[in-house]
């Protein structure tokens, strides 16, 4: 009884998935001993010679020197008298195990449910201990504001229960707000207007007061003074600081794209360059940072308009103006408005 | 033999193919020192075994299915798919486990002997070990502690000649291997490893010994693996003509021709008792393929054993 | 009642003979341990006591012995296996960790190993670096080990016995300082078991949470009483058995003091006290925090053989005392 042997790309190393028939020793018809090499094959490892299994005949001869075979697929057939332990288990050569196929989850219909982004409370750049960052973050406390008394000026719990606030801190906080109510107070009596329009576009600051102050440039008939400076209000430990960009609608994009970016930086830190502190025309609030959708646009005093931004979803913001109705009536109100959407 | 030579090249057969993990050590050409150190053991009798440990455990009697099993990683296997080629245990028949440690069996086994003394049961503890383990202090500390206090322990060696690529010539410095057992006051005996009648002769001289309490017997039996020490072995290290040579040797057609002159065996038996272990080592392939993969849920728990209440 | 305040070594003694008593599988091995009563006197009188056949003076062969004690014990027998210092566990590593620790996991469970491996360990003999490690976080990084470090005579007898019981391989690590000396309470009469894998409250306290190991349980014992009276209340906690660990009380008493200190013997790197670290810094206690963590530990140092440098080596109950005051002071 003859037996037919495929002669397979054996499997050398732990990590071996094919090798490189090099050549054959054998010829189709050739005689052979248990023992004999038949062919040599090469993996980046290992160069080895494959010895017949059984004594036998070379039937057939089925790669070719130089292919490269996947392990256990076959390189050459034999015949043999002997039975020769051989299992095929079928193409794959896998065994067949019982592994559970998971079904694919139903695709379930949900409606997109987009968290607003949380308010800024715990600011990372603070020491603190656990606790203090967990008692702070229940609490409301914004960790900047708290003055720290442990070693490596590490905020304590004992800091944050007493919520001492640094001194100097507390003087400008104290500074910022009066000089802030005191604006506010001059302007109540202005009558004014405000408007709101929703708008789905991504800007940045640089971009919005750019387009802002491009809106104003084309109605100068609206505008008090002969220049535009567009105030933008950058909140820090130290309170609001309010540092004026000039004319942004007339340097190029990246410019001030850069000036913003150094400029908020600055005000983070409480250092807003004293001359971008006045020449303001209009006033813009980014209130999303606070998830808040919108607020009355406050005017400041000598300002005819005052913009806020505020937060509706993921993709879409209301912006917010309020205007001075001694220099821009309703209807031009509205238009402005319109004009800054449609350009953002 | 057959047994053990079939289950071999069916596991060769099989990882060839990928079908097995890791790694996997052969003894092709070694059947006859388990298979007749065995024949001299009862069930209750005990060995340890090496990385080279497929004979040792099918010669004291384990099943394939559950061997194969264990090397393809199913639930059924020996170890529950957790310990491989390298660590089968058959408490049923005595065996100890494999053991991936060069040596590490020697120590263990003199321990299951001392075991086997103090609760005077009577049985005999066989730490089979390669021609390598004798360099490992372990051999060293096993062989005087079972001889000075006279352990029923019996140390098989199976000298293949080679430690992985390490030649006996190289790695001793003494010719005869057997000649260690002075060093320990025990008898070091020599035997011809392929000729399964001469190992169980002087297996069953050994456990005589042991069991009348005199203590324990240094074997060495001369043997020969015709595949490279692993899978990953490239047989730098010898010549075609001492393979091709020691071929010849082959326990099995040995032992073959000596019972049919003998006349207590003719051909066909010869032939069927071939056919038998074939087609035992083709069944426990096909249901092992069959079985359930071992999981990872559970694996946490199986390091220790559960304390009891 | 002074007739209980036995000593380490005496509780150990009392433990095993109990347990030969209740079961004719337990047997001792080691170097020395039968007739000349142990290098430590710990086995003391049992060589007489139960005879040769069941405490076996063995050859110097650490190897040879745990492997043995291996064996036997998947042949059914209790082995005790001394070795005579802990640094030796070097040789017998394969049998330790290769084989003992492993053999019921990758064996599918279908063997164990019944075996405790008692050994002295720790510095202050003047025993020089070769004979005074603390080498716990070797055996507690190894699965498939048990770890036990008791800390007082009474602990190590209950323990000891449950050890001796526990199917799985232990290791027994005891404090070389400790043999001579009872503990500050009695050791109790009885064959009750401590069961492995429970930390010990040693005392309650509101200020700070203190984790020691072995011989630094009972430094930081006289830290604690003496700043109580300052004030200071100090929760100590005991985990007498190192792996497998039980921080349960660590977590909750976290929670009350918001402050922990952990003290060990052995060496700060890789040491075993880092554990306990990192399971507090990754659990839901880690916000009740308000204090860093402290660590004492040895110096990354072999220990050297002057009595002052031996000392200056570990933690002493003056670095302890200070690192306690300095955390309750400076982080309120």
């Amino acid at each position: 009884m003859s037996f037919k042997y495929p002669v397979v790309m054996p499997k050398m190393s732990m990590t071996m998935e094919t090798g490189e028939l090099i050549n054959f020793h054998v010829a189709v018809g050739d005689q052979v001993k248990s023992g004999d090499v038949l062919f040599e094959v090469m993996t980046d490892k290992i160069d080895m010679e494959v010895e017949a299994p059984a004594d036998g005949v070379i039937e057939s001869l089925v790669a070719n020197p130089g292919d490269v075979v996947e392990i256990g697929k076959p390189v050459l057939i034999m015949l043999t008298e002997t039975e020769v332990m051989a299992f095929d288990f079928g193409d794959d050569n896998e065994p067949v195990a019982s592994v559970e196929v998971v079904a694919p989850a139903p695709v379930v219909e949900t409606p997109v449910v987009v968290a607003p982004p949380a308010p800024i409370i715990v600011n990372t750049n603070v020491k603190a201990v656990p606790k203090a960052r967990v008692e702070a973050a229940n609490r409301g406390i914004d960790l900047r504001t708290v003055h720290p008394t442990g070693p490596d000026r590490t905020i304590t719990m004992q800091d944050v229960n007493g919520a001492q606030l640094d001194p100097a801190i507390i003087k400008r906080q104290e500074a910022n707000k009066a000089l802030i109510a005191k604006g506010i107070e001059m302007t109540r009596g202005i009558a004014q207007a405000s408007f709101t329009r929703s708008v789905s576009a991504n800007f940045d600051h640089a971009q919005f007061i750019a387009a802002w102050a491009k809106v104003l440039r084309g109605r100068p008939d609206l505008a008090a003074h002969e220049h535009i400076g567009v105030a933008l209000i950058i909140e820090s430990k130290y309170g609001s600081a309010l540092p004026v960009f000039r004319d942004p609608d007339q340097s190029s994009i990246a410019d001030l794209a850069a000036l913003v970016a150094s400029t908020t930086d600055a005000a983070k830190n409480g250092k807003v360059p004293v001359a971008m502190l006045s020449g303001a025309t209009t006033t813009v609030f980014d209130l999303t940072t606070y998830s808040m959708s919108s607020a009355t646009p406050l005017l400041f005093p000598n300002q005819v308009t005052s913009v806020t931004i505020g937060y509706e979803s993921a993709t879409t913001k209301i912006v917010s103006l309020t205007i001075d109705l001694n220099f821009c009536d309703f209807y031009d109100g509205a238009l402005l408005l319109d004009a800054l959407v449609a350009s953002l | 033999m057959w047994r053990i030579r079939k289950f071999e090249e069916a596991v060769e057969d099989l990882f060839g193919r990928g079908m097995m993990h890791g790694t996997m050590h052969l003894s092709i050409g070694q059947e006859a020192s388990p298979t007749g150190m065995c024949m001299a053991m009862t069930l209750q009798d005990q060995i340890t075994s090496t990385h080279r440990g497929h004979g040792h455990c099918i010669a004291k009697g384990a099943d394939l299915t559950r061997m194969i099993a264990e090397l393809l990683g199913k639930k059924i296997g020996y170890c529950g798919g957790r310990g491989g080629s390298m660590h089968i245990a058959d408490v049923e028949t005595g065996n100890l486990g494999a053991n991936g440690v060069v040596g590490g069996g020697l120590p263990i086994a003199a321990g299951a002997a001392l075991a086997s003394k103090m609760m005077n049961r009577g049985t005999v503890a066989v730490s089979f070990f390669g021609d390598g383990a004798m360099n490992e202090g372990a051999f060293h500390e096993a062989a005087n502690m079972a001889a000075i206090w006279k352990l029923p322990m019996i140390l098989f060696c199976e000298n293949n000649g080679y430690g992985m690529s390490s030649s006996t010539a190289k790695a001793f410095a003494i010719d005869n291997l057997a000649d260690r057992g002075k060093g320990y006051g025990i008898p070091g005996v020599n035997v011809d490893g392929n000729d399964v009648v001469a190992v169980y002769e002087v297996a069953q001289a050994a456990v005589d010994r042991a069991k009348a309490g005199e203590g324990p017997t240094l074997i060495i039996a001369e043997t020969y693996r015709w595949k490279g020490h692993s899978r990953s072995d490239k047989n730098l290290y010898r010549t075609k003509e001492e393979i091709e040579e020691w071929r010849t040797k082959d326990p099995i057609p040995r032992f073959i021709s000596r019972a049919i002159e003998a006349g207590l065996l003719n051909q066909e038996q010869c032939d069927a008792i071939q056919n038998d272990a074939i087609e035992a080592i083709k069944a426990a392939v096909n249901e092992a393929v069959k079985a359930e993969s071992a999981e990872p849920s559970g694996l946490l728990d199986a390091v220790f054993k559960a304390v009891s209440a | 009642m002074s007739d209980r305040m036995l000593t380490m070594a005496e509780a150990v003694r009392e433990a095993m003979s109990i347990a030969f008593d209740e079961r004719p599988e337990v047997f001792l091995l080691g170097e020395d341990v039968g007739i000349y009563g142990g290098a430590f006197g710990v086995s003391g009188d049992m060589y007489h006591r139960y005879g040769a056949d069941r405490v076996l003076d063995t050859p110097i062969a650490e190897l040879g012995i745990v492997g043995a004690a291996v064996g036997a014990a998947l042949s059914g027998m209790r082995p005790i296996v001394e070795i005579q210092f802990s640094d030796f566990t070097a040789q017998a590593m394969d049998q330790i960790a290769n084989q003992a620790a492993k053999i019921h996991f990758m064996l599918g469970g279908a063997l164990h190993v019944p075996m405790v491996l008692r050994t002295p360990q720790g510095s202050g003999t003047g025993a020089a670096a070769q004979h005074s490690q603390n080498l716990e976080p070797w055996f507690a990084s190894v699965p498939g080990l048990k770890v036990v470090v008791p800390s007082n005579p009474a602990d190590a007898k209950g323990l000891l016995l449950a050890a001796i019981d526990d199917p799985n391989p232990v290791i027994f690590l005891e404090h070389k300082l400790l043999y001579k000396i009872p503990g500050r309470d009695p050791v109790p009469e009885g064959s009750a078991r401590i069961p492995l894998g429970v930390s010990k409250v040693v005392r309650e306290g509101k200020d700070l949470t203190i984790v020691a190991t072995g011989i630094m349980v009972n430094k930081s014992y006289e830290v604690a009483e003496k700043l109580a009276a300052e004030g200071i209340s100090i929760t100590l906690i005991d985990p007498r058995t190192i792996s497998p660990l039980d921080m349960g009380p660590v977590f909750e008493s976290v929670e009350k003091t918001g402050r922990l200190m952990v003290v060990q013997e052995g060496p700060a790197q890789a040491g075993f006290i880092n554990e306990v670290i990192a399971q507090l810094a990754g659990s839901s206690s880690f916000g009740s925090l308000i204090a860093p963590i402290k660590r004492l530990a040895g110096m990354n140092i072999p220990i050297p053989y002057a009595p002052q440098l031996e000392k200056a080596a570990v933690p002493q109950i003056e670095d302890i005392e200070a690192a306690a005051r300095e955390i309750v002071k400076n982080w309120r």
